[in-house]
């Protein structure tokens, strides 16, 4: 297995847009100095390493999935299974209580903007003065909306 | 003459007038309608632009409708009686216009917005599916090739759109809470329901599926979504229902490095999902091939070895009944691999056997060839490696992904995926151990499946009720001929996810076809004229074109005759911890090893192996 970075082992930024000439240049230079067969012995460990990161990093898939790792946080303790065991369904109040979660781990500037185009558009309407029944709708016309755009915007819940 | 061309003249002049007449009725009606034609002007633009669907804009009517019922709630609670109710959207219509003369815009929108935005998108669609079909049935634009070219770019606004879409991280999660698998926007839909989000219930991911890519198409994408969300549903089924525990056993054909990235990142998605162990076989966990019944024991024994025709058929008959000798013998089966082989002994059978003259006759009629089969299982059960030797069982984890090395070994890889659909088949029927719901994936299969035929294990797996998905690189990878990948595609009822391939006919073909109108235009001095005639005509249901023109990561689910082309969503879990689990039961009721009632390997005793093991140790 590699290193956690494979970026790292071949001293290249983490970009998946990264050429293939690049990421190819940067391994032949590792290897060339690292190789077993040169005469001083070289150094396997390292050029096992790189090798291993060049074969993460050889294909722009393979890059761009790189990329997405290092962005994963890292794996949880896995406690073992146990026979009948199974974790408890979300609750609506446990969901609303994850709210603030999901929206930092979502897409935060969009639901912002998204919020603020409520928000303007809202204050329009009660301002325009066109009495009671068409401002509520116009405010349910816009919170359907907006539950409806920003739950995009929202990391999922838990599990999911 | 005079008095014809006078005539003429006059007869233009009113057809003339009449057009004239209709073009300003109709304007006054848009103008007098100004809401409601701004609005399905817009939703028709916007429509347009984007690639989408009618049933896009007859969605977001719908979705208008609650502010349309709160509006007429509100007014029916302000008015005085029936008919005042009645006229109160056509009362806020004509103030809308006073306002709009007094420059108020934003009042004249609040008025009219809560009829005119649902009644505008309804009508957008109208027109939005009017364009289509006139369009598509060659009754309009301004050339021949009109169809063709409106089709290609509303089909890369479509995929663009849905190319943007994939990247929003709430709309796309592994599993709705319904027990939906999310697979990512859809592009576009033929002869299937459109809706913006493509999403498969979670039983079809159970029931069988085959998925055909090539190369660097999107396939792993793919599946590792189809995994992980099935896990995710069929565990909220098990937490919500009581539903069977999910069981996912991922066949990774091919090996090498890849296979082991892939592990890894299969495993952190089923981690995310509620997977508590997720095995790695061989680098990381183990099965004991030992613990399947006897009798299925020694023809899994039997069928590891390879078998010629002709001459070589009286070796395998004595090859067969050696194994069966040794595993059904009266101390119980072998319990590892050095069992068995020690077993493959004239001295240990006839101990075994004593007193049992029939059998003994058999030991004797096989003792010339029993150090030759001896000799090839020795060295195949030290080519499969201790991953097959134990300890360990498929209920020990929530997720096995197994890699064989098909491409390096092939025929090892095929040895031991013989081994392992049997332990599957066991661990599917078997009575006294808890009943999970089991999703078999196989990816590239072909290049194992020497052992078990493809189409095989989708027969059993049928009959046991285990979902089979296999996935292939091209048609011919399915199987060994047209009439097996036929038979496999044929019986999926789980759908077919087709990605990029040189060669999608055969699945074209089994997709069906849909009636399209097909209009001849006459051509006129070199120019398409405007005459011409329709007719009914069969269209596919999948376009073969599209499928070869897939990008990465775009696919078409094929199931119950119609077709939805999708971009699929990289897999990625929620980022938020999972809630703590519930303290485990305290009756755990696990069922009796049967390593208990097994004998040493070798005994010298000849006929008092009941006194020793009892009469339960007899299978």
């Amino acid at each position: 297995m590699t290193s956690p970075d494979p970026f790292a082992v071949l001293g290249l930024p983490a970009r998946a847009d990264l050429p293939d000439d690049e990421v190819r240049n940067a391994w032949r230079r590792i290897a060339s100095a690292t190789h077993p067969d040169r005469e001083d012995g070289g150094d396997p460990a390292r050029y096992a390493e790189a090798s291993g990161a060049y074969t993460v990093l050889r294909t722009a898939w393979g890059r761009s999935e790189a990329c997405a790792d290092l962005t994963t946080p890292p794996e949880r303790a896995i406690p073992p299974p146990v026979i009948g065991d199974v974790r408890p369904g979300l609750s609506p109040w446990r969901l609303a209580v994850l709210l603030p979660a999901r929206v930092r781990h979502g897409r935060p500037g969009r639901l912002t903007v998204r919020m603020a185009a409520a928000i303007v558009v809202a204050l329009l309407a009660w301002h325009s003065g066109a009495g009671t029944p068409p401002i509520a709708a116009l405010f349910t016309g816009i919170a359907t909306w907006l539950a409806l755009t920003a739950r995009g915007d929202l990391a999922p819940p838990p599990g999911r | 003459m005079w008095w014809y061309l006078r005539a003429r003249l006059i007869l233009w002049l009113l057809r003339g007038a009449w057009r004239l007449l209709r073009w300003a009725a109709l304007a006054a009606i848009l103008a007098a309608a100004a809401p409601l034609t701004i609005v399905a002007a817009l939703a028709f633009v916007a429509a347009w632009l984007r690639g989408w669907p009618p049933a896009r804009l007859r969605r977001a009517a719908a979705w208008a409708l609650p502010m349309t019922a709160v509006y007429l709630a509100g007014r029916g609670l302000q008015a005085a009686s029936w008919h005042t109710f009645a006229l109160a959207p056509v009362h806020d219509w004509e103030a809308a216009w006073h306002q709009v003369s007094a420059g108020r815009a934003v009042t004249a929108f609040a008025l009219t917005a809560p009829v005119a935005v649902p009644a505008g998108l309804v009508m957008a669609s109208w027109l939005w599916a009017w364009r289509i079909y006139v369009i598509e049935n060659g009754l309009s634009g301004k050339t021949a090739t009109a169809p063709v070219v409106f089709d290609a770019r509303q089909w890369r606004r479509a995929a663009r759109v849905a190319r943007g879409r994939v990247t929003a991280p709430g709309t796309f999660p592994l599993a709705t809470r319904t027990g939906r698998v999310v697979m990512g926007a859809t592009i576009r839909a033929v002869g299937a329901r459109w809706r913006p989000v493509c999403a498969v219930p979670y039983q079809a991911m159970g029931r069988h599926q085959v998925v055909i890519g090539s190369s660097g198409c999107g396939k792993t994408n793919l599946m590792m979504r189809t995994w992980a969300g099935w896990y995710a549903a069929a565990l909220q089924a098990c937490t919500r229902e009581g539903a069977a525990r999910p069981l996912l056993i991922v066949l990774d054909c091919k090996g090498g490095p890849d296979a082991r990235v892939k592990a890894a990142r299969t495993r952190k998605l089923l981690h995310a999902t509620g997977a508590r162990r997720v095995a790695i076989w061989p680098d990381e966990a183990a099965l004991s091939l030992w613990d399947l019944p006897p009798a299925q024991l020694a023809v899994t024994l039997f069928q590891l070895i390879e078998s010629g025709t002709g001459p070589a058929a009286y070796y395998a008959d004595v090859t067969q009944a050696v194994v069966t000798l040794a595993v059904a013998a009266p101390p119980g089966p072998p319990a590892s691999a050095a069992g068995f082989l020690a077993r493959l002994d004239e001295g240990w059978l006839q101990a075994a056997y004593a007193g049992d003259a029939g059998a003994l006759g058999g030991v004797a009629a096989a003792q010339r060839g029993l150090a030759d089969v001896a000799l090839r299982y020795r060295t195949l059960l030290s080519r499969l490696g201790p991953g097959l030797n134990g300890p360990g069982a498929l209920g020990d984890a929530d997720a096995w992904y197994f890699i064989l090395e098909g491409t390096r070994e092939q025929s090892v890889a095929e040895a031991q995926a013989k081994a392992l659909t049997e332990l599957v088949a066991h661990a599917a029927t078997s009575s006294g151990t808890e009943p999970r719901a089991i999703l078999l994936a196989c990816d590239d299969y072909s290049a194992v499946s020497g052992r078990v035929p493809l189409w095989d294990l989708y027969e059993r797996g049928r009959s046991l009720g285990i979902g089979v998905q296999v996935s292939a690189q091209s048609w011919q990878g399915l199987g060994r001929d047209d009439d097996e990948r036929r038979r496999i595609c044929a019986t999926a009822d789980g759908g077919i996810w087709l990605m990029r391939t040189p060669y999608p006919q055969p699945v074209c073909e089994l997709a069906g076809t849909r009636r399209v109108i097909e209009t001849a235009t006459k051509v006129i001095g070199g120019m398409w004229g405007d005459e011409g005639s329709s007719r009914v005509q069969h269209a596919w249901t999948v376009d073969p074109g599209i499928a070869r023109r897939l990008e990465v990561g775009q696919a078409g689910y094929i199931r119950a005759g119609g077709c939805t082309w999708v971009q699929i969503a990289r897999p990625k879990p929620s980022p938020l911890p999972l809630p703590a689990p519930p303290p485990a039961p305290e009756a755990v009721v696990i069922p009796a090893a049967r390593e208990q009632a097994r004998p040493a390997a070798v005994s010298s005793g000849a006929g008092d192996l009941d006194d020793v093991f009892g009469q339960e140790a007899r299978r």
